[in-house]
């Protein structure tokens, strides 16, 4: 456990590192942050078709309130704790790159309802949607990361074991 | 449903975090009255020459500088105000998390990973501070702090992992280290789901 801890710490401060410079700002960040808020406006133009993305901006058309999509917020943050958590568990690689995958669409899918539910909060009660952008759907995100990981604990297999299967989709954490 | 520990596990969590974050909420002044003294104690150590006084307004920490926002000589003193709510939201999660396994021993725990947490709200809230003074006020204030672009780098990241990262990361990661034989018992009981 500690050999973990300490890896996931040094694995954690190396990513986001790495996150933080231009390069990674200018090809990684940006671009998934404006896919988020393409792809949250499309779901969201479904049932209301006067909302549109500009880049990493969400814009009703009707009120004009608008929410734009900032680091902590675009979910980069919460898949390096779950890359790094899952570097750091003694596991087979197939089992590293399955759970990761399947955990970042886990992750992304809980991090569209955020902004969703947010830029309808926004417009319904700013201080609600203050509450919820700061500190609930924070802690949420977090929480559906470690249910992520706790799952695909689950499935790793113990050492001399290579039968059991990777992580099946985690559906229950992004409900 | 196949995963009934870990489901029970996750709708218990689910229905302590609205109790947990309006405790936190009301009692926030107490709650995070430890943090307010450490951080209290960091600036007067380590910054003394650039914080003269922090006062707490409810979950709100004013730090008191010595630096002018102004060029005028009766331009007063700057002040900067930090949320203590946003380094410290992780704390009712901590608390969700342990009470929905709720072991023998819980209560220490709590107090464990309480105790834990605190250093890192102050890092955040100290970040923050330092992150202002140092490099989103304006060019007067930032050339009275005297900060080195070494220096201003450093807030900067310090200011970005204590916000982005530690608030969400510190409560998952101290419920993992207290709670090791509940997820033990989580590997033998998916072994057993493997295996029957």
């Amino acid at each position: 456990m500690i050999r973990f801890f300490v890896l996931f710490v040094v694995v954690l401060a190396v990513l986001f590192g790495l996150e933080l410079t231009p390069w990674a700002q200018q090809w990684f960040v940006v671009p998934w942050t404006n896919a988020l808020a393409a792809i949250s406006t499309s779901i969201v133009t479904m049932f209301d078709p006067n909302v549109m993305a500009s880049g990493k901006v969400i814009r009703s058309a009707t009120n004009g309130f608008a929410v734009s999509i900032e680091a902590g917020c675009n979910g980069v943050e919460a898949t390096l704790v779950l890359l790094a958590a899952m570097l750091a568990f003694p596991a087979p690689w197939r089992h590293k790159v399955v759970g990761f995958v399947i955990g970042v669409l886990a992750v992304q899918l809980l991090n569209i309802v955020r902004v969703i539910s947010l830029f309808y909060l926004g417009q319904w009660n700013f201080e609600a949607f203050e509450w919820a952008h700061l500190y609930v759907w924070q802690g949420l995100i977090m929480l559906d990361v470690l249910i992520v990981w706790l799952i695909w604990v689950r499935r790793v297999p113990r050492d001399g074991d290579d039968r059991v299967p990777p992580a099946a989709p985690p559906a229950l954490a992004a409900s | 449903m196949k995963d009934r520990p870990l489901f029970r596990f996750v709708v218990v969590v689910l229905a302590w975090l609205p109790v947990a974050f309006g405790v936190w909420y009301v009692l926030a002044p107490i709650i995070l009255w430890p943090a307010q003294l450490l951080v209290t104690a960091i600036a007067r150590i380590g910054f003394g020459d650039l914080v003269s006084n922090v006062e707490a307004h409810g979950a709100t920490l004013s730090f008191v500088t010595t630096l002018k926002p102004g060029q005028a000589a009766a331009g007063g003193i700057l002040s900067v105000d930090v949320n203590m709510l946003l380094y410290s939201f992780g704390l009712p999660l901590f608390v969700a998390l342990t009470l929905a396994v709720r072991e023998r021993g819980w209560w220490r725990a709590l107090l464990i990973g309480y105790a834990a947490m605190l250093p890192f709200i102050a890092w955040g809230v100290v970040a923050d501070f330092l992150k202002n003074i140092a490099i989103t006020s304006s060019p007067l204030v930032t050339s009275q702090a005297g900060f080195s672009a070494l220096e201003r780098d450093m807030i900067a990241f310090a200011y970005q992992f204590g916000s982005l990262i530690l608030p969400a990361v510190v409560p998952a990661v101290a419920w993992v280290l207290t709670h090791r034989a509940f997820l033990e018992r989580l590997r033998a009981s998916a072994d057993r789901l493997q295996r029957g």
